[in-house]
């Protein structure tokens, strides 16, 4: 079966392991020598220079020999000295650690009134209230504290965030890290970077005054629009491959012809049907552009950058071993990708899906701005046009007016909301960590 | 499968991968389309007379002369419609005058006290006094003649001051309509009383939003809800129409024909706005106290995270034996870095200002220890991977040589992985410049004056990420001041992306130097 | 390397020089004022008008809502809380454990005009009306003489003084229908209602203009002569809080007092509140 294999254009980065010797430069080596007191001699003509060592001579000054000799009790200092540098460098390093406790002792400290107004009592009603009810009513009095449409509109962005992000993200890694060549690569780079610095005000921005009005003057044509450029294509190769499995059952000779005539035939019922839709669509009239669509389209180019970035590092941490394993038993590059490499960095791209996640689950100011903050679920449960309001935006917004100092319950709702977050996150991370050092371990790195 | 149908899988698994690629590249175009281009219009845009003269009058900018000269020329062309104006007020005070006659009269004739009393509100109504006094003194008189016990006998004169009157005042709203419309497009008008709110003194300082408030001077727009059943539609009439056979009819076609001489457009590349404060809300100036502010809480916040961040990763690298303990850190660092920006924000309010206290109100420095806590994460993570990246034969040289590990890190591993150490930082202080959620509560305020360094210790400042948000969703006026919120947006994200290019300029340096 | 370090810590130095030699220019007494937003656009002016008349005074107005003005001023972090409604008495019982005595300086008085797309017929409402559609029992405006369509509520967000006035004032403690929007701001308000055809809000009286309709309550426009005489039903007073009455003669007295002056009163009409007083 005569086939070309296709090569892998450039080798695994380098990322200055050992099996790479590489020369010192001098310049690193005289900053030691100089800081070292290196012994010094002089010369003839009365100017200091530092006695060169020659590593192949036994013969060294007597100086050198004094200043490598060390007293015991310099030795006990300097190791004394090394153990409070080092008790200072952990001690440091142990304070973003100490944050971590300290974001966590406040914000549970704040949040357990609302559970326990009592001290060592649950309010149960107040709890089930706040996982079950969706009313939320902070100011009415007393207050009614539903929180599950928050936590609704917080997985209903996430998810469209999640659906845009993921399959475009996955398909940019498998293209950066197995298809672009090098010098391409280095273009496509700088747009994921700059994708990621574009700050989330900027998005919000975005998303409130240029992506929201769009939305609903013209939102028919733009669903329309987005439609026909996601499914366009996947009809046409589906079109193309069912023709292709139909024309497999023709002889040799009418091969061709039959999966043309299939290709085209499927092709023309497909493009009405996807007319009919498209029709469909761009009569829709949107009631406001502030809903879960923007954001999720916004949170969803937010969280690329991410998916993009960590699931290429797990390709490339794959190797070229099983690639060439792979293509040498005759795969084509899609199946090499598909049932080779993508099995062997699953957990990378499952650890990339989740740090995506929590970018969009995180992100307050564009779904403070662009999400319509209406606090319902929306009906049906799946309408995206809605207004939804997140668990961010609602501690953004509702935070100006919880009376911190009566320490009243709706304040502390908030800081319930924030620990409800911090919880998710944490375990999302724990979750992602687990995965990533499952993978390590089955890539025996 | 047959080949051809793996080939056709291959290719559209390849198409699939450019695909995703091209739709990122798209929606960073989009993204940064309107920001750039309408960003920039806050800096290069056809500025009006009137903007180099709020540039004079408010930020001494720009030469006497000039300013004086054009504002005799642009006095010149727009007077003709201030007389227009003036001639069309005598007339409808000329319909009044009948009224007014009789008052008199009637005044000369009743003597006494209603006399005096007719003849102190007649006074007010004097030869220079304006339509709507006219009309006040009219119906003043009015009141005052029905309030009389025998008020039947008036009932003549009252009858022709309610008539003149209902004629005149109908003119008059819609004078006063089409006066509010000029005052929109060219400032005050000769005669009003000068308005304290500096929006008020000046007309438009942009083109563009001039030919706006040009199209409302010239055109009513109203609403026709004859057909109850559904919305109304919006309707356009010219506002000449209104002036028909009047003295002011005249003045519209003028304004259309003349309004390049009235506001003299030039394009002009307004530098200040970058430099110099807000005046009035945003209406007027630049955006220099929210530059600085991100700029102190940027700098703050790397003053902070920095060291900690530079240290810690040393340590994780270089001295961190793979304990229970040292990947608990470990995975505490990326608990931090996962936790939302918000939360940061509420533990910035918890701590820092309310159990710590580090500032009074909320402050710059508050606003730095929170944005230094976000951060911390990242500038570890990335020393920590500039520090690994170093090969391993420096250090093994620098042993060999006889430095002791401190001298190591210090002399030899430091300075080689400061690059990637550098570029971390940038993207880091990126993040820091354009994070909002943390600062909501500990750092920023929507009006400020910039403030000094010593100043940062303890007062709030604006800054370019909140009054972002703060212009585009809580001011007055937010369709007036686009401009001035594309603006910001576009200088933070140049601020922000310049970092960036920094960040990828450095870095390539080194992959360069990596290569050899 | 050595250079690249050098370079930076010229940069550095220079930037910290340029910094401090702006920066001094500016010194003087500072003025923080915090609370609601629909008071912003008033106290901005008149910050802004301080600062003019008094070189030498920074004043910050930071737009966080009333209940954040409260806290601030209870917690003693800013001089002047700015507050769209009267404060609570568990805020002044906070204030009085905290030892801050809350003095209230009305300032401006505000009507809620109901906001409406100008595209759409209806005039006039009555309250109850009002309230039967923020409640949710009336959903179409075909209900209220309108066109067939139905009705997009907006609301502002639930920590702002203009939220707990219409719910005082229009609500009578009826709950707001959860499919009402939330935004966070008067001017969002306005946004919301002129882009969409169907909606309905409520705002400050100054961030009405052409492109929304306010409509008649009872028959009663919201205008400045029916505000000022307690016809129009949904109006409020606007507050500045101080810690004590200041000092007689201080900045602090009077930029509150502001309002009393002749240039107070006219930043107050220019601006689009009601003036308490009248020249």
């Amino acid at each position: 079966m005569p086939r070309s294999v296709p090569v892998l254009h450039t080798p695994p980065p380098n990322t200055g392991s050992t099996q790479y010797i590489q020369p010192v430069p001098c310049r690193l080596l005289r900053n030691i020598r100089r800081q070292n007191n290196w012994p010094r001699h002089t010369t003839a003509d009365g100017t200091h220079k530092r006695t060169r060592i020659r590593m192949n001579t036994v013969t060294v000054s007597t100086s050198v020999k004094q200043s490598l000799m060390m007293s015991r009790r310099a030795n006990r200092m300097q190791r004394l000295g090394q153990m409070l540098g080092q008790a200072f460098l952990f001690s440091i390093t142990s304070l973003s650690a100490i944050a971590v406790l300290f974001i966590f002792v406040f914000i549970t400290r704040d949040a357990i009134p609302f559970f326990m107004p009592d001290a060592g009592s649950f309010n149960w009603s107040n709890i089930r209230q706040f996982f079950t009810e969706t009313a939320w009513y902070p100011s009415a009095r007393p207050g009614q504290f539903g929180a599950l449409s928050l936590f609704y509109g917080s997985a209903m962005v996430t998810l469209g965030a999640v659906l845009v992000a993921v399959p475009l993200g996955i398909s940019a890694a498998v293209c950066l890290s197995d298809v672009l060549p090098f010098s391409l690569r280095q273009i496509v780079k700088p747009v994921i970077e700059i994708l990621a610095a574009i700050p989330s005000v900027a998005y919000g921005f975005f998303a409130l005054v240029v992506f929201a009005p769009l939305l609903q003057n013209s939102g028919g044509s733009v669903l329309a629009f987005g439609f026909w450029l996601v499914a366009l294509p996947v009809m046409g190769i589906a079109c193309m491959l069912a023709g292709e499995t139909v024309g497999a059952r023709f002889s040799e000779t009418r091969r061709r012809a039959a999966a043309l005539t299939a290709t085209a035939c499927l092709g023309g019922a497909s493009l009405a049907l996807l007319w009919l839709i498209g029709r469909e669509l761009s009569g829709m009239s949107i009631s406001s552009g502030a809903n879960a669509f923007n954001v999720s389209i916004i949170l969803g180019i937010m969280a690329l950058p991410t998916v993009v970035s960590v699931s290429e590092d797990a390709l490339q941490a794959v190797g070229r071993e099983l690639r060439e394993g792979s293509y040498a038993l005759g795969a084509t590059r899609a199946e090499t990708i598909i049932k080779t490499v993508m099995p062997a960095a699953i957990s990378g791209i499952l650890a990339a899906v989740i740090l995506g996640v929590m970018r969009a689950i995180g992100e307050t100011m564009v779904v403070w701005m662009a999400s319509g903050n209406a606090a319902q679920i929306p009906s049906p449960f799946y309408n995206f046009m809605e207004p939804v309001r997140t668990l961010t935006a609602t501690i953004a917004g509702d935070m100006g007016e919880a009376d911190h100092v009566t320490g009243s319950s709706r304040y502390h709702v908030l800081f319930a909301l924030a620990l409800a977050l911090l919880a998710f996150s944490f375990i999302m991370n724990l979750v992602s960590e687990a995965i990533v050092r499952r993978s390590r371990k089955k890539l025996g790195k | 499968m047959n080949l051809h149908t793996r080939k056709l899988l291959d290719r559209s698994f390849t198409a699939a991968g450019f695909f995703a690629i091209v739709m990122m590249a798209c929606a960073l175009i989009l993204i940064l389309y309107p920001i750039i281009s309408r960003g920039l219009g806050a800096y290069i845009f056809r500025a009006t007379c009137e903007h180099r003269r709020v540039q004079f009058e408010e930020f001494q900018a720009g030469s006497r002369q000039e300013i004086e000269r054009e504002a005799a020329e642009i006095a010149a062309v727009r007077q003709p419609v201030f007389d227009m104006i003036a001639a069309h007020e005598k007339d409808l005070k000329a319909e009044l005058q009948e009224a007014f006659d009789q008052v008199r009269a009637l005044a000369a004739a009743e003597g006494g006290f209603l006399q005096r009393s007719l003849e102190r509100r007649l006074k007010r109504a004097h030869a220079d006094a304006s339509l709507e006094e006219c009309l006040a003194v009219l119906s003043d008189i009015r009141e005052s003649l029905k309030g009389q016990y025998d008020h039947e006998r008036f009932i003549g004169v009252i009858g022709v001051i309610t008539e003149r009157k209902q004629r005149v005042e109908q003119a008059a709203g819609k004078l006063s309509d089409m006066k509010h419309a000029l005052r929109d497009l060219l400032g005050p008008l000769p005669g009003d009383r000068r308005p304290e709110l500096l929006r008020s003194h000046y007309g438009q300082t942009r083109w563009d939003r001039s030919l706006h408030y040009l199209d409302k001077f010239l055109y009513r727009y109203d609403w026709d809800y004859t057909n109850a059943e559904n919305t109304g539609v919006k309707t356009r009439t010219p506002r000449a129409d209104e002036f028909r056979g009047t003295d002011l009819e005249p003045a519209f076609g003028y304004v259309r024909d003349n309004i390049e001489a009235m506001m003299q457009p030039r394009l002009t590349f307004y530098w200040r706005f970058l430099t110099t404060d807000s005046r009035d809300a945003h209406f007027f100036g630049g955006i220099w106290p929210e530059v600085l502010g991100t700029f102190y809480l940027t700098i703050g916040a790397m003053l902070f995270a920095i060291p900690m961040g530079v240290i810690a990763a040393i340590y994780l690298c270089e001295y961190a034996r793979p304990t229970k303990t040292v990947s608990l850190l470990r995975s505490c660092m990326s608990t931090l870095a996962g936790v939302p920006s918000i939360v940061f924000g509420l533990f910035g309010l918890a701590f820092f200002l309310n159990t710590v206290g580090v500032s009074d109100s909320k402050s710059v420095l508050a606003g730095s220890l929170t944005l230094a806590l976000m951060i911390l994460p990242t500038v570890i993570r990335a020393s920590e991977e500039a520090i690994l990246a170093v090969p391993f034969t420096y250090k093994e040289a620098a042993l060999g040589l006889g430095a002791g590990r401190w001298r190591t890190v210090l002399t030899v591993i430091l300075p080689a992985a400061l690059p990637g150490i550098l570029t971390g930082i940038v993207i880091s202080m990126g993040r820091a410049a354009g994070e909002t959620a943390p600062i909501i509560f500990t750092a920023a305020v929507s009006v400020g004056l910039a403030i000094s360094p010593l100043q940062a210790l303890d007062s709030p400042t604006p800054a370019l990420p909140w009054n972002i948000y703060n212009l585009c969703t809580e001011h007055e006026a937010v369709d007036e001041i686009r401009h001035v919120q594309f603006g910001m947006v576009f200088t933070l994200v140049a601020l922000v992306l310049a970092l960036n290019i920094i960040a990828i300029a450095l870095r390539a340096r080194i992959s360069r130097k990596l290569r050899g | 390397m050595k250079r690249m370090f050098k370079k930076i810590a010229n940069c550095t130095a220079a930037a910290i020089a340029a910094t401090v030699m702006v920066g001094t220019v500016y010194a003087g007494e500072t003025i923080v004022m915090d609370g609601s937003t629909t008071v912003g656009p008033l106290a901005k002016a008149f910050a802004e008008f301080y600062m003019r008349q008094n070189p030498g005074v920074n004043i910050t107005v930071a737009e966080s809502g009333s209940g954040n003005g409260a806290k601030s001023i209870i917690n003693k972090t800013c001089q002047v809380a700015n507050m769209s409604r009267f404060m609570k008495d568990t805020e002044f019982k906070a204030a009085a454990d905290a030892g801050v005595m809350p003095v209230a300086h009305v300032v401006a008085l505000d009507g809620l005009p109901i906001l409406v797309h100008p595209s759409n017929p209806v005039r006039n409402l009555t309250v109850a009306q009002v309230r039967q559609i923020f409640t949710g029992q009336i959903t179409n405006w075909k209900q209220v003489g309108g066109p067939d369509l139905g009705i997009v509520c907006v609301s502002r967000d639930t920590n702002s003084g203009t939220y707990e006035c219409f719910n005082e004032l229009v609500m009578n403690k009826e709950k707001i229908s959860d499919r009402a929007e939330y935004v966070g701001s008067n001017g969002a308000i306005r946004q919301r209602v002129q882009s969409t055809p169907a909606a309905i809000g409520y705002a400050g009286l100054a961030f009405v203009d052409d492109t929304v309709k306010a409509l008649t309550i009872n028959g009663i426009a919201p205008t400045a002569a029916n505000v000022r005489d307690g016809s129009y039903p949904i109006a409020r007073p606007l507050f500045m809080f101080t810690d004590g009455y200041p000092k007689l003669g201080s900045h602090l007295q009077r930029l509150v007092t502001l309002c009393l002056t002749e240039e107070g009163n006219s930043l107050i009409k220019e601006t689009g509140f009601i003036a308490t007083t009248d020249y």
